[in-house]
């Protein structure tokens, strides 16, 4: 049985059965060869791109191109789960498909990339990683959460509380209650580590916060300076400043 | 990727941006919205707020509530480019976010 993470001096640990770490180190393989056939697909929907189908690299150079140049929009992809990982970036098609056409090389990349070090991660017990690996680990947990919802089918909360009784209730094991009971598994331990990792974000935040509301006093030259050198966990008491502008820009919302 | 270098580097850039775009008053503001779904975890939402943007803890409740409760919020304002690598962050951390012009 599993325990949760929690932070040590060096980062974060959750001890994992075997099986649960093959477990979740195989359902990353599926997302990592998921999010590759769209590179396929996506090469193939190309007009013209032959020699880009045959060169990964030349792909993304030429999407990127394309993207830049503001030629053909990318059609969103057929397949649910990946339309949940590489989601519209507008709720206006053309603007998404051209959004799309820009950026969805990189993101998929940057999921890839999240899946294999997840991989990495679980190949030793107890499962341990630094500050920098564990959003990382963490990221790569919640894309095999979203991938298991989507496929079983969970829109809304009424859904999540079928999928809920289904993990706890069933005793004949069908696809989809195993499915159900690795996803609440993985809800679990996903809470535990952002739990633990909560606890060590400065309580004040590090942005100048009157900045995103736009507002007329978002241009305070002490709240820039105190943000643009403070490094992450370094920032602490002396933001008093942004915290207080951070009120006032909430309550014009 | 490292997300706490990024968001230093980006938090840079949002007040150099913005610091820009009131001067030459050209480029057309943007704001990032953040839209609910029944799978992102509270407290991986307000993580990714806090992380992020640089949120204080208080702010990103509210924002994450206001996600949960209204069905969406606007997380982040900016010029167009930064809106953009906002949107594109969010959708690596798995949450469901657009790009939209500023009121």
């Amino acid at each position: 049985m599993a325990t949760a993470f929690r932070a040590t001096t060096r980062g974060y640990r959750a001890d994992l059965e075997q099986h649960e770490r093959r477990l979740l180190s195989s359902l990353c393989a599926d997302v990592i060869e998921l999010l590759e056939s769209r590179e396929d697909d996506a090469a193939s929907n190309d007009a013209g791109s032959r020699n880009a189908a045959e060169d990964p690299a030349f792909a993304h150079f030429r999407a990127e191109l394309a993207g830049l140049g503001g030629e053909e929009p990318l059609e969103p992809p057929e397949d649910d789960v990946l339309r949940r990982l590489l989601p519209d970036a507008s709720t206006d098609p053309e603007e998404a498909g051209h959004f799309r056409r820009l950026s969805e090389n990189s993101l998929r990349g940057a999921k890839i990339a999240d899946l294999r070090t997840a991989r990495m991660l679980l190949e030793s017990t107890p499962v341990t990683m630094d500050e920098e690996l564990a959003p990382v680990f963490g990221r790569a947990l919640n894309d095999l959460r979203l991938t298991l919802a989507s496929r079983l089918q969970l829109n809304t909360a009424e859904d999540a509380e079928r999928v809920h009784k289904l993990a706890v209730g069933a005793s004949a094991k069908d696809t989809d209650s195993f499915m159900a009971e690795i996803y609440t598994f993985m809800t679990w331990l996903q809470e535990t580590l952002f739990s633990a990792m909560t606890e060590f974000l400065p309580e004040h935040g590090t942005a100048a916060e009157g900045a995103d509301s736009n507002g007329p006093d978002s241009h305070g030259t002490d709240a820039d300076t105190a943000s643009g050198d403070a490094g992450p966990g370094d920032s602490g008491p002396r933001d008093a400043g942004p915290e207080s502008s951070g009120g006032a820009g909430t309550s014009s919302r | 990727m490292s997300s706490a270098e990024g968001s230093t580097l980006s938090r840079e850039g949002t007040d150099l941006d913005s610091e820009f775009s009131q001067l030459l008053s050209a480029a057309r503001p943007y704001q990032v919205v953040v839209w609910n779904d029944p799978v992102n975890l509270m407290t991986y939402v307000s993580w990714v707020f806090r992380s992020y943007f640089g949120h204080s803890k208080a702010r990103a409740e509210q924002l994450m509530m206001q996600v949960h409760e209204q069905g969406r919020a606007v997380v982040a304002h900016g010029p167009r480019e930064k809106a953009e690598q906002d949107v594109t962050a969010m959708h690596q951390y798995g949450l469901q976010a657009t790009l939209e012009e500023a009121e």
